[in-house]
Order: C-alpha cells, then structure tokens, then sequence
C-alpha cells in the first residue's frame, strides 16, 4: 500500500477505492480525483498525512457533505432539485424569520441567541449524535458523545459554560425477539452501557442532565441512536472569535495518544461485522473539567482571541478550522502525548478527549499557563497561526502536511443525489373494536416501554448540580409527575441569585409517525417541543430550535426522499412557529450489514429540540393536579387517526391515518394559553402525546396526590371520531389544562374564541374517571393502580 | 455589620462550589471560592477565613474512591486546619466535602483525627440523585441546623453515601453525644443508623450527604404548589454560620 500511495497521482478507479477501503478514509471517487488532480498540478505526491487531513476535513461528520449537497428529488412526475439542501430548507427558515435575538446561527460550534435581561449575557445551544461509537462499545461512545457536545459549548464564541445537558436514546426494545448477527451488541448491553456512560461522565463535569427521551424500536436495534445536547451561558461580549497571525496555537486538556484515529471518517461507513473499535475514544471526564474550569478563567482574563474543541479529526479539524482563514505552523513533536509509538499523522488526527485549542496572543502566555498550572491542568505550544493561508505541519522538521487552505476547504466535489418518497398505504377505516376494556387498555399503555416512567435512568442522574434546575424531570409532592421540560435557573453561571431569568429546554421526537410521513414528522416534532415549553410557562413566542437528523445510507434514494420531506416540514414548522434552526447535525450511514449481506438502516429520525427563554423561573408551572374543584380543560381539537400511535404498537388497530397539523390555529392557540398562564389563570398544564388524552390525564392526576373526572366528548373533536381516537389517539396540538376556580371566567374570556372546552375537574379521591357524553363510565381507576404500571423498571 | 469570610475550598472537579459560593453570600457572608493548590503553595491560609466549606462535586474524578485524594492533600495543611476548628471556627462538608472530611478523620470527631468512618457504595450500586425526607436531630449540639423543624426535605446525589463506621464503639459514640444531626426518613443507601450527617461534639464540624444549597429557596422543590415564602430549609444552614461567626 505504501507502493500506491507514493504512485498516488497516477492509480486508476480501482486501486484508489482499493487505496481508501485500506486506509479507512471513506472518501468517494469523485473526492479521490479531485485529490489527485491538486497533486498533479503541485507535481507531487502527497504524504499518508495530507490524504489523511483531506479524507477528516471532507468527511460526512466534518463536512455535512450530503445534507448540503445537491439533491434531485421526484415526486410522482414532478422533479424538484436542490443545491444545497440544507440551505434551501432549514437555514432559508433561520433566515427568512430574520429574529433579532438570534446572535450567531450555524456558523460556531453552537447556536447562540439573547439570555436574561440587560443585554449581558447569551444562550448557548448545540445537540449531537454519537451513534456509531456507541453501537460498538456503549459505554465509551457515550461518555465521549457527553464529553464532546460539552466541549462544543465550551468552543462556541470565547467559550460557554454548559449549565444543562440533555439526552435522547432511541434503542432495539429490550424484549426485542430479532435474531442479531454475529458481534452485534444486545438492546440491553446497549442501553446499560450508554445510560452508565452519559451518567458517569455527566456527573463528574457538574452538569445537570435534565431534560431528554427514551424510544424504543426494533429499527434501532443493530443501530443505536445517542444524541446527546448541552446548553451554556456565555457573556454576550464574548460570542464571537478571530484568529490573528501571530498568535500561538496553545492546546490545554488530555494529552494525545492513538485512541480514536479515523473517529470522522468511519462515521461516514455503514457498520460492518469487522468495524475496528479502536475508531472509539477514550474518555475521562476529570480532564475535561479541569480544561473547563481554566477555559472560563482565561475567558474572563481574556487571555485569548479564539479557541475551538477537538473533535472528530482531531488537531487536524480544531488546527485546520482555526486556520481556515489565516494559515498555521505546526510542530508536532510539541504535543503531549501519552503513547510513544505514535506517528506523526496519528498524532495530527487523534481523536483523544478533552483537548481544547486556543490561539493566544504571545504577551499572554505566561498568564495563561499559569492559570493551567494552578488548575492541574496539562497544555502545549503546538505552533502559530500565519498569514499566507497554508496548513504546514512537520515533525522534527520533517513535512508531515502542506496543502493550501482554499483547496482543503473549498476543493471539495459533490454530486447530485436521487431522492424519490414512495409513502407506505395509509387505512383511515375507524379503528377496530377490541374486546380489552378501556381502563385494560390505558394500563397496557402507562407500562409501554415508551411512555412508562423513566425513573432509574434519570435518578442516576444529577439532574440538580449547580442548584438551578427549577423544573426537575419528576415534579409533585411525591416526584411521581413526568414533566414536559427542564426550566433551567443558571445561578451558576451568572452568579446573580437575585436575577430570575431562565429558559426551558424541551424536545420532539416521533420515528413512528416518519415512517408513514416524513413531513409530518417534522411537523409533529416541532409542534411537540413547542408544547413542552408552554407546559412550563416558557415564552414560546421566542423559541429556538435544533434538528439533528439521523438516517442510513444516503446512497439510497428512499433514504433521501424521506430527507427532503422531513427538512421541508422543518421549514414549515420553523415558519409557523416563528421558531429558527439555529443550530443542528446530522448523522448518515446509520446502517449495519451482516454476514449475508443483509442491510439494517434505522427509520429516519429527527429530533427536535427547542429553547426559550423563562422571564421570572419562579412563576415557571409543573403538570401536576394542584387542587380539588379545579375544572380542567382540553385545548385543541381531537382528530381522527392512528397512525404512529402507541395504541397502534400494542393494538394494531387497522388505521394508520395521520392527522394534518394547522400550524397557525395551533400558534395562536398557544399564545392565548401562555397569556392566560402569565396572568395566573392556569395551575397545570400538560401536553398531550404518546398515549393520547387517557395517559395525559392519567399522568396530571398521579403527578399529584388527586384524581379527576373528565368526559372529553364535550371538547372540541373532528365529527364521527371514534371513541378509541378520543381516549388514545395522539392527534397533535393538544394540551390539558387545570384552571384556578376562582379565576374560571377570566380564562374563558381570554380563550373565548378558541377551541378549548371543559373537560372535568379536579377530584380529591385519588382516582380517575373518564365517562362518555352519554355518562358510560369509560376509566374508572385509582391514581395508584396507574401509578403502579407507569413506575415499571427499565433497568 | 461584619461579613465574616467564607472559604469555599476546591479540588479539581469540585463541582458544587459555585452554588455554595452563592449560597455564604446570599446568607450574608463574603464568599471566597479557592483551588486547595492555593494552600499547599502556602500563597493562602485557612486561618484567614471565619468559615470553611468543602462543597459538593466529584474532587480529582473520586478516583480510588470518593473525596480520598482531596483528603491526602488536607495533610499538608493539617495543622491550620487543627487550628481552624480548635478555634470553633464552623466547619461544613457536603456530599463530596462531607467523604472528604471523613476520609481525613475530620469525623467523627476523635483524638488523633484517625479515620474510623467511611461513605461506602451505595446499596443500590450506582449514583443516585432524588428529594428525601430527613429527620433533624433537635437534641444535637450542631450550629448548622438549629432553628430547623424536626422534619425536611433535601435532595441527594451520590453514588458512595453509606456511612459506616469502623467499629460500634464509634457508633455508638455518635448516638450517646447526639452527633447524628440528621438521619434519612427512608433510609437511600444502606447507612448505618439511617445516618445522613454528623458533627463534633461541639456542633462546628459537620458534614452531610444531602445538599442544603439546592433547597435554598422554595422554587427549588419538586412540588410547587408549596411555593409561598422565598426561603426554604437549606437557608438555614448558611444563615446559621453566618449569625454564629458574628
């Protein structure tokens, strides 16, 4: 292989696919070519370093090469063709809706907009995958996926400190019956080792993890999903980096070892059974705080003028993206390392943890490496940032990489990619009738693996360091309420215990709704993080969002039709909502092949997680029942569908019909509900979604210590919805309501002209009855009876 | 009147110092927040400060087991900090802080500050974050917790909160002088005695598991409806060092 590569420029198609399947690069031909022509025009071959800087710099994870690439999509006769996706669909909405609080959007490592009042501060916010690593070895692929989103924050502007983070797992169902291939890890070997991983590295960084979801499929089962999301506060005035000529290149954190080489570009490769673990890295999250802890020092010194994360690719991306519009000097044999056997490239793309890459004016060295001392904390003085836009680096003197900037970071190819949507037949027949009885039913569904209580993952949590988390996972006298957000009080950060400005953080997720419509994915997603934050009290009129997509190969054209679908129903919801993308990922080649061959891609997933400002955390709302004689209200119309419902997963039920989503009756809904909730009308308020209106209702009332009697046939519904649909269905842009008696009249009159009706009241028996208009006792149950199947173990 | 001073004094990976920097303010002290490197390098003395806090956190990743690295490093400054509770000084450890002070013969209170207790592996095996029910000892001699009801509320969060002690004797000890200021409701983690915190015999060296500074204001509780006052228990605890220094 040597051979070939010192004849680079002149190997034909099959021996550079031969070339890049031994090297581990997952460059395509085209990307190849492209590398070969930049070496026949500098008449040169090019070293393992440069090929290996190129395949980091280009790869999916680096480059989001697919999801801003060209895309031909055919839809039935109609063809519609993209440039860049991304920016045709997502980014257009970020830039349409044009909102002055957004202060740095998809450029930096995370989204940035406005925080508190008084201009002094800004909110930070960034979700990522870490899928691949995970699916083969859990515990390790999680810490790092943790440790990484972390230090995202901690690179965006000056640097952020991350006061909350989030995750959402999507798993195989740990009863799962599907015979595995060889290697592949169990649900439960999976779930075990990612829980244990995002805990121990999230409790060791002092950050509260305290807002996420569970979803368990069998789509997932060869191919976990793990994203992972931190959010930070960072002063306003330090939002924005620049690198100048001159400064040093100062890295601080781990030191440097071969854990984790080719991390990048292996996300870009369907896992097959001899993938290499060693892609995995290595975490240990006591240097990653010490690097945090002398970061914020330096920041508030302002010892330094940019700093960015090592990530995937290493010193090769943080070097190469500081450098982008200056140029570097680097002198590998500078690093810290912690293997000696190491080469020269490895060291340029290891991917070791916790390192972070400064570039610090010279005068301010001795401060800055005083304050690492202080701290116990490992750095280096790897070179210095140019002028004349070239990336060298050398070891010993020797040429390791010297390529030119405006070929490493604009001389990618792309190509055009076929996306075709062939959606699955849809039954809207009504629901068939079972013989279990409704209350049977309800039970089944508060013990489904994907609405039951997710106590033993989130205690293991700390969910409360930093002493801010105001709105905690589990809310009511006795911790049993599942709420719908976090609301975050950052009194670590700002270290002002007399300001109350917070935000809340909440998210969307619905695979089962995606593999019917995609579009409708996006919508529901959206629409349910939006309601989450309202639940909270949050000003949703100011909401913030991310999308982290994950899929499997984008080769096949069904995979990108599904994309095309579900990044325009973003750009619907983002519209709608006036909510922008400020941030977001995503992760392809979510896809495994086993021995004979066979391919399992996961269902096209989108998350969606959202931010918004809380003004007073004080007044933020939990969704417990408060007190009894209070009416509760249904807002939103119930429609009729089943499509993507758990009640379809435990019953299939013949209807796979999905409701359509107004956007804008649901907006206006919503903000006559949050003024009604500012006003102090409101004592509770919770989302209605997996389960449907009985296990919304079942949840409000043993959140707290009452019951209620509810008869949803007098709300607002589609004409000839079945009573199935009423009590399960999961129709979106409903809520449940709990109104202050004394207050009743003042909420009718602000809701008078939207659709929100009566539904019951508050009972003090501690047991739920949902009847029907006609007085038929549909549920009649005890709020422990619930409670008892809600609060099955997971672990 | 006077702000008395308050170290709170970290490690690496102390995690918890902010707020309880935050809390000594708020409750009227003047709250300084120090890396222990500062006082192994003799650039800082303990014997400078009114009171003295090791906050909550996971100090030096709790590698060989929780708050044991920090301990050795008290070592070094084992005569000021003698000094420092000889002179009555208040002294508090939480969570992490209170497995450093044990883990240092800190407490329980005895001669030769040998170490005769230790916080232990949780039952359950792992970390473990959730609100618990805490009894107050209202005959113990701590200056931390007077004032308080009998009955509290405090979150917990700790993988390694079971106490133990060497011997009976040591227990025992504890129980005739009161020194077991707090004890859980429903016992989390196996601790002897339901034992949640202790303090010396003259109530100025305490240390507990649960956190005082995540219930310092009544927003901070799961159930919110309770919301009526600002101020909640864990207040107390800084109000009360903060009123016996002055």
């Amino acid at each position: 292989m040597e051979l070939l590569l010192s004849k680079f420029s002149t190997l034909n198609h099959k021996q550079l696919a031969a070339l890049d399947k031994k090297y581990g690069w997952s460059l395509n031909l085209l990307e190849l070519e492209a590398a070969q022509r930049y070496f026949k025009k500098l008449k040169r071959e090019p070293t393992r370093g440069e090929l290996e800087t190129i395949a980091q710099t280009w790869s999916e994870h680096c480059k989001h090469k697919t999801f801003s690439g060209p895309v031909k999509f055919r839809s039935g006769r109609k063809v519609k063709r993209y440039k860049n996706l991304f920016k045709e669909t997502i980014v257009k909405a970020t830039r349409r809706l044009n909102k002055q609080w957004c202060l740095s959007v998809f450029k930096d490592n995370a989204g940035v907009v406005e925080f508190g009042a008084g201009g002094k501060w800004a909110l930070a916010f960034k979700a990522e995958t870490h899928n691949h690593p995970c699916a083969l070895e859990p515990y390790g692929g999680a810490e790092t996926g943790v440790g990484g989103v972390v230090r995202d924050i901690m690179g965006v502007g000056l640097g952020a400190k991350p006061v909350l983070n989030t995750d959402i797992f999507c798993f195989g169902r740990l009863d799962s019956k599907m015979k595995l291939p060889k290697n592949a890890l169990g649900a439960r070997r999976i779930f075990d080792g990612v829980v244990e991983g995002v805990r121990d590295y999230g409790n060791r960084m002092g950050i509260p993890t305290a807002a996420g979801a569970v979803v368990f499929d069998d789509g997932y089962a060869l191919n976990p999903l793990v994203f992972v999301g931190c959010a930070g506060i960072i002063p306003r005035d330090k939002i924005h980096k620049k690198v100048s000529p001159g400064e040093l290149i100062v890295v601080i954190g781990g030191s440097t070892g071969r854990d984790g080489i080719h991390g990048a570009t292996f996300s870009s490769a369907n896992i097959a059974e001899d993938t290499s673990n060693s892609a995995v890295q290595i975490g240990h999250a006591l240097n990653e705080k010490k690097a945090l802890d002398v970061l914020l020092k330096a920041r508030d010194k302002n010892l330094y003028s940019a700093v960015t994360d090592c990530g995937a690719g290493g010193f090769s991306s943080a070097i190469g993206e500081l450098a982008s519009e200056c140029g570097a000097i680097v002198e590998l044999e500078k690093a810290e390392l912690k293997d000696t056997a190491i080469e020269p490239w490895e060291i340029w793309v290891s991917e070791s943890q916790e390192r972070m890459v400064f570039a610090v004016p010279p005068k301010n060295l001795k401060r800055l490496a005083e304050i690492a001392d202080g701290e116990n904390c490992g750095y280096c003085v790897l070179g210095r940032f140019t002028g004349d836009n070239k990336l060298r680096v050398t070891f010993k003197g020797e040429s390791v990489v010297a390529l030119d900037n405006a070929f490493l970071h604009g001389g990618i190819p792309n190509y055009e990619k076929n996306a075709v949507f062939l959606s699955p037949a849809t039954c809207n027949l009504p629901p068939k009738k079972i013989k279990k009885p409704y209350h049977q039913v309800l039970k089944s569904i508060l013990s489904h693996p994907n609405v039951c209580s997710r106590r033993s993952i989130v205690s293991q949590y700390d969910h409360e360091v930093q002493g801010g988390t105001v709105v905690k996972p589990f809310v009511g006298p006795g911790q049993n309420g599942p709420s719908d957000a976090a609301v975050i009080w950052p009194q670590a950060a700002t270290g002002d215990m007399k300001d109350f400005s917070g935000f809340a953080a909440a998210h969307g997720i619905n695979p089962a709704v995606g593999r019917i419509n995609p579009y409708l994915m996006a919508l529901y997603a959206a629409d349910e993080a939006v309601r989450n934050l309202l639940c909270v009290g949050a000003d949703i009129t100011r909401t913030a969002l991310l999308d982290n997509f994950c899929a499997g190969s984008p080769k096949d054209p069904q995979v990108m039709g599904g994309l095309v679908l579900a990044a325009e129903g973003c750009y619907a919801a983002a519209m709608g909502y006036g909510a922008p993308f400020i941030s977001g990922k995503d992760s392809f080649y979510n896809q495994s092949t086993d021995a004979a061959g066979r391919q399992y891609p996961v269902p096209l997933t989108l998350l969606i997680s959202a931010v918004a400002p809380v003004e007073d955390i004080r007044k933020s709302f939990s969704m417990n029942l408060k007190r009894p004689g209070n009416p509760i209200y249904l807002a939103g119309t119930a429609r009729k569908g089943m499509g993507g419902s758990i009640y379809n997963e435990l019953y299939p039920s013949g209807n796979n019909a999905l409701s359509g989503l107004d956007i804008k009756d649901s907006f206006k809904l919503y903000k006559a509900l949050l003024s009604a909730m500012r006003s102090g009308y409101v004592m509770a308020a919770h989302d209605i979604s997996d389960g449907g209106f009985a296990a919304a209702a079942a949840e409000m009332a043993f959140g707290g210590d009452f019951g209620a009697d509810l008869c949803p046939e007098l709300c607002f519904a589609e004409s000839g919805i079945s009573e199935t649909e009423l009590l399960f269905g999961e129709s979106p842009s409903r809520l449940l309501l709990e109104v202050d008696k004394k207050s009743e009249s003042d909420f009718l009159s602000l809701v008078s002209s939207l659709q929100v009706a009566k539904a019951g009241y508050v009972n003090n028996r501690a047991e739920l009855i949902i009847i029907n208009a006609r007085g038929k006792e549909l549920v009649k149950e005890k709020n422990a009876g619930l409670l008892a199947c809600w609060e099955r173990d997971l672990l | 009147m006077k702000r008395p001073k308050a170290l709170i004094l970290r490690g690496s990976a102390t995690n918890c110092d902010i707020e309880t920097a935050n809390a000594f303010a708020y409750a009227g002290a003047c709250s300084d927040l120090a890396h222990i490197n500062e006082f192994l390098s003799g650039k800082k003395s303990v014997l400078d400060y009114d009171i003295l806090a090791f906050p909550g956190g996971f100090s030096y990743g709790d590698d060989i087991s929780a708050g044991k690295i920090f301990s050795v490093k008290l070592e070094k400054i084992a005569a000021g900090l003698e000094k420092f509770i000889k002179d009555k000084r208040p002294v508090i450890g939480i969570c992490n802080g209170f497995q450093i002070m044990v883990k240092a013969g800190l407490l329980p209170q005895n001669k030769g500050r040998a170490r005769t207790a230790t916080l232990f592996t949780n039952d359950c095996g792992h970390f473990l974050a959730k609100w618990i029910k805490l009894k107050v000892n209202t005959k113990s001699p701590c200056i931390f917790t007077r004032g308080l009801p009998s009955e509290i509320e405090l979150p917990m969060a700790h993988g390694e909160g079971k106490f133990i002690t060497r011997d009976s004797k040591t227990l025992a000890t504890i129980l005739k002088n009161n020194l077991h200021v707090l004890t859980y409701a429903d016992n989390p983690n196996g601790s002897m005695a339901d034992i949640a915190g202790i303090c010396c015999v003259c109530g100025t060296v305490f240390g507990l598991m649960p956190h005082p500074e995540r219930n310092f204001f009544s927003w901070q509780h799961p159930d919110r409806k309770k919301v009526k006052e600002a101020l909640a228990v864990g207040y107390q605890f800084f109000k009360n060092a903060v009123e016996y220094v002055r």
